[in-house]
C-alpha cells in the first residue's frame, strides 16, 4: 500500500499543521500546570472541524475517513509534546466514527452538533476497577425500563471525565444486559455524563495532564431507547470497531511523537559537544538514532496501513477480522518504540532531559499511556496469535 | 458582483536558493504554498462577499499549482481557473499579467479584481498594476481594506508613508492589498476542505484564453534576468568592551584609523 495522500489530506495537514504550531505548540507545557486544555483552543479546533471529525456532513462535521483523521491526529502529535490535545482529538473522532455508523437518527441529531462545536465531550468509557482490555467481565448493568434503560455500576480511568461532567457530553460505554450470556448480552450505548445519578471521581494521571482522567459511578441512571448503539445484546462486538479506530489513530501519534523528539534530539546532539566533538560523531548514538527513526517509520508506515484497512472496511473490501489483526500489528510496539526513542532523546540531553522544561519527558508520560490505552499491547499480541492460529488455541 | 483573485503558489521558505547555471529559483525539495500576500487578498474579498456574489480565483503556473487553487476554494472562492500550457513558461511580470489579462477578459463581467502586495519569491509588486494597465481599469494599492462598497464604486482605506488615507475608484477596479499585522490567515475547515475539489475547477491553455504566443512566456518577455544572487552576509561588527568611556573611545579611533575611516 502506497502512503501517497489526496490532495484534500495534503490540505488537511497543512491546515491543522498551521493551527497546531501556532497555537497549540507554545502553550503545550502550560496545559500540564493548568490541567486543562484552554476553551480557546478547544473552540479553534472545532472551528477548524477537528471535533468529531468523522461525524457526517448531515449533522455538521466533516465525515472525514480514518486516513484523513490520522493526518489530524499526526500533526497534533507533533505540536502537542504533553499529549493532551491528541487524546481530547482521537476519543471523539474514534468513538463519533462508532456513534455515526450505529447510532440512531435521535441520538446522532442530538449529540454531533454539540460535539463537533466543542461544546460537548464524547468519550469512551468501558474499563472498570476490575475489568480493562478484558471488558467481558464488566460488571455495570443496563435494565430495560418502562421508557428506556436503567443503567448501574461503575466506570474507571475514563479520559475526559470532568470535561463532559462540566461543559456537557458523555461516553459511549458497555454494559451487561443479559449477564448469563456473557460478551453475547452486552449493549453499548450512550451515556450523558450530566445524568442524575452520575458521580464523578478524579484521578491523576502521569501524564497528558490537559485532559482530565477519571471515573464515575453510576446510579440508577435512566437513559432513553435512542441512546443505544446498534442491537441490544450485541454491543460487544461494534464496541471492537471503534477501539481498532482508537488503536489505529494511537499508532500514528506515537509514530508522531516519537520522530518529533527524533528531531529534538537531532537538533541536540549536532550542537552539544563532549569530549571536544558533537555526541552526534558517537556511535553509539547515531546508531541509536538511526535504529529509532527506522523502526518509528515502519510505525507509522504500519498505522496507516491500519487506518486504510478500516476505510477499505467501510467500502466491504476488507473483513472485520483482516482489520483487528492489522490494527493490532500496529498498536502492538507503537507505546514501547515511541517510549524507547523519546526516552533516548532524554538520555542525550542529560539532566535537562530530566527537567520539566525539557519537552520529551513530557512526550515520553504522554506516549507511555498507549502501551495500556485502548487495549494492552497483551491484547494486541492475543488478537493476532488468534488471527494466525485460530480460535480453537484458546 | 463578481470578485476576481489573482493567486500565485510560492516557494514556503525565506530562505530560497538559486540556480547558479540558470539564475532560476531552485524548488526542489521545497514545499509549496499559496502566496500570504494573495491569501489576505482573498479574504478580504470573502469578507465583502454578498450572497449573491461569486469570487473567482485564476492563477498562472505548473499543473502542481492546482493545490493553491484548492486552497483558495477552501478559504471560500466559488470557482478558480488554473492557467498552465508550456507557452506561458519563462514569463516576466508583463508576460504574467498579461496572460493574467486575457484570462479575465475570456471571463468577461468582473467588478474588482484583487491582487496580493507582491509574491514572496520575486517581491516584483508589478503583476496586480500592469493588470489594470493591460485592462485599462483604474487600480489602488497598498489597500488594507475595503470600506464602502456601493453601485458602482468603492472606497478604500490605503496605507500610506504617514498613515493612511480613504481613496474611492469607479467599478471595475482593481486593488493591491498590504497585509496588516493583525492580519491571522485563516486555516481552511476540515468540512469546506472536503467540498473544496467538488466546486468548478477549471484548466486554461492558450487555446482557451487566445492571443499570439508571441506575447507569452518567454517570448512576449520584456525584461530578462540576466544574474540572480544572494547578497554578501553581513559580518559579525566588533564590540568594544573597555569598561570605562575613555578606554572605550580610545580604542574605537584605533579601529577607526587602522581601517583608514579617520
Amino acid at each position: 500500500m502506497s502512503l501517497k495522500f489526496t490532495e484534500e489530506q495534503d490540505m488537511i495537514r497543512e491546515s491543522v499543521r498551521e493551527f497546531a504550531q501556532s497555537k497549540i505548540a507554545p502553550i503545550a507545557l502550560q496545559m500540564e500546570e493548568t490541567k486543562e486544555i484552554p476553551r480557546d483552543i478547544v473552540k479553534g479546533m472545532a472551528e477548524l472541524g477537528l471535533m468529531t471529525c468523522t461525524a457526517d456532513e448531515k449533522y455538521g462535521g466533516p465525515g472525514l475517513d480514518a486516513v484523513s483523521a490520522g493526518v489530524i491526529a499526526e500533526e497534533l502529535a507533533k505540536a502537542d509534546c504533553t499529549g493532551s490535545t491528541c487524546v481530547y482529538y482521537l476519543v471523539p473522532a474514534s468513538w463519533g466514527f462508532l456513534l455515526n455508523k450505529y447510532g440512531t437518527e435521535e441520538a446522532k441529531q442530538e449529540i454531533f452538533p454539540k460535539t463537533v462545536s466543542g461544546e460537548w465531550f464524547l468519550g469512551i468509557a468501558t474499563t472498570e476497577s476490575d475489568a480493562g482490555s478484558d471488558v467481558g467481565a464488566t460488571k455495570t448493568t443496563i435494565k430495560p425500563d418502562s421508557d428506556g434503560f436503567v443503567v448501574n455500576g461503575e466506570k474507571m480511568y475514563i479520559s475526559g471525565v470532568r470535561e463532559a461532567a462540566t461543559h456537557g457530553g458523555g461516553h459511549i460505554t458497555i454494559a451487561h444486559q443479559t449477564p448469563e450470556r456473557g460478551t453475547r448480552g452486552m449493549t453499548t450505548f450512550y451515556l450523558p455524563l450530566t445524568a442524575e445519578g452520575i458521580t464523578p471521581t478524579y484521578i491523576n494521571d502521569l501524564g497528558r495532564e490537559g485532559i482530565s482522567c477519571g471515573g464515575f459511578a453510576i446510579d440508577n441512571v435512566k437513559i432513553p431507547k435512542h441512546y443505544i448503539l446498534g442491537e441490544e445484546n450485541k454491543g460487544f462486538y461494534i464496541l471492537h470497531e471503534g477501539y481498532e479506530y482508537a488503536r489505529a489513530l494511537i499508532s500514528v501519534i506515537c509514530a508522531s511523537a516519537g520522530l518529533k523528539s527524533l528531531e529534538n534530539g537531532i537538533n541536540y546532539i549536532k550542537e552539544r559537544k563532549s569530549f571536544g566533538k558533537p555526541l552526534a560523531q558517537y556511535q553509539e548514538i547515531n546508531f541509536r538514532l538511526a535504529e529509532h527513526y527506522t523502526k518509528l517509520n515502519m510505525l507509522r508506515d504500519l498505522g496507516y496501513k491500519a487506518l486504510k484497512t478500516i476505510d477499505l472496511e467501510q467500502e466491504g473490501k476488507v473483513s472485520r477480522f483482516e482489520t483487528s489483526n492489522i490494527v493490532a500489528q500496529a498498536k502492538m510496539f507503537c507505546s514501547d518504540w515511541a517510549c524507547e526513542a523519546i526516552n533516548d532523546v532524554m538520555q542525550w540531553q542529560g539532566a535537562f532531559g530530566y527537567s520539566r522544561e525539557c519537552l520529551d519527558q513530557a512526550a515520553w508520560r504522554a506516549v507511555r499511556s498507549f502501551s495500556l490505552a485502548e487495549g494492552t499491547k497483551e491484547v494486541m499480541k492475543m488478537i493476532v496469535a488468534r488471527e494466525l492460529l485460530g480460535k480453537k488455541q484458546y | 458582483m463578481r470578485f476576481i483573485v489573482c493567486v500565485k503558489q510560492v516557494p514556503d521558505t525565506t530562505e530560497v536558493k538559486i540556480d547558479p547555471e540558470t539564475n532560476t529559483l531552485i524548488r526542489e525539495g521545497v514545499p509549496s504554498i499559496l502566496n500570504p500576500f494573495d491569501q489576505f487578498a482573498l479574504e478580504e474579498a470573502i469578507k465583502i462577499k454578498q450572497e449573491n456574489d461569486e469570487i473567482v480565483a485564476i492563477s498562472m503556473g505548473p499543473p502542481q499549482a492546482k493545490k493553491a487553487l484548492l486552497k483558495c476554494l477552501a478559504l471560500g472562492a466559488d470557482k478558480a481557473i488554473l492557467l498552465s500550457d508550456k507557452a506561458f513558461s519563462g514569463a516576466d511580470t508583463w508576460a504574467t499579467s498579461y496572460t493574467l489579462t486575457q484570462c479575465i477578459r475570456k471571463i468577461g463581467v468582473f467588478n474588482i479584481i484583487f491582487c496580493g502586495l507582491q509574491a514572496i519569491d520575486g517581491d516584483t509588486a508589478q503583476v496586480g498594476p500592469e493588470i489594470a494597465a493591460q485592462l485599462g481599469i483604474p487600480q489602488i494599492t497598498y489597500v488594507e481594506s475595503i470600506e464602502k462598497l456601493e453601485g458602482k464604486k468603492l472606497e478604500a482605506k490605503v496605507q500610506t508613508d504617514d498613515g493612511y488615507k480613504i481613496v474611492e475608484a469607479k467599478l471595475p477596479a482593481l486593488i493591491t492589498g498590504i497585509t496588516p499585522s493583525s492580519f491571522e490567515p485563516t486555516n481552511p475547515p476540515m468540512m469546506n476542505i472536503m467540498k473544496a475539489n467538488k466546486k468548478p475547477f477549471s484548466t486554461w491553455t492558450i487555446d482557451d484564453i487566445g492571443g499570439s504566443s508571441d506575447n507569452y512566456g518567454l517570448n512576449g518577455s520584456l525584461t530578462e534576468v540576466i544574474k540572480v544572487y544572494s547578497p554578501p552576509a553581513r559580518q559579525q561588527g566588533i564590540v568594544i568592551e573597555e569598561e570605562k568611556s575613555e578606554a572605550a573611545v580610545q580604542k574605537l579611533i584605533e579601529l577607526l584609523s587602522k581601517d583608514k575611516v579617520i
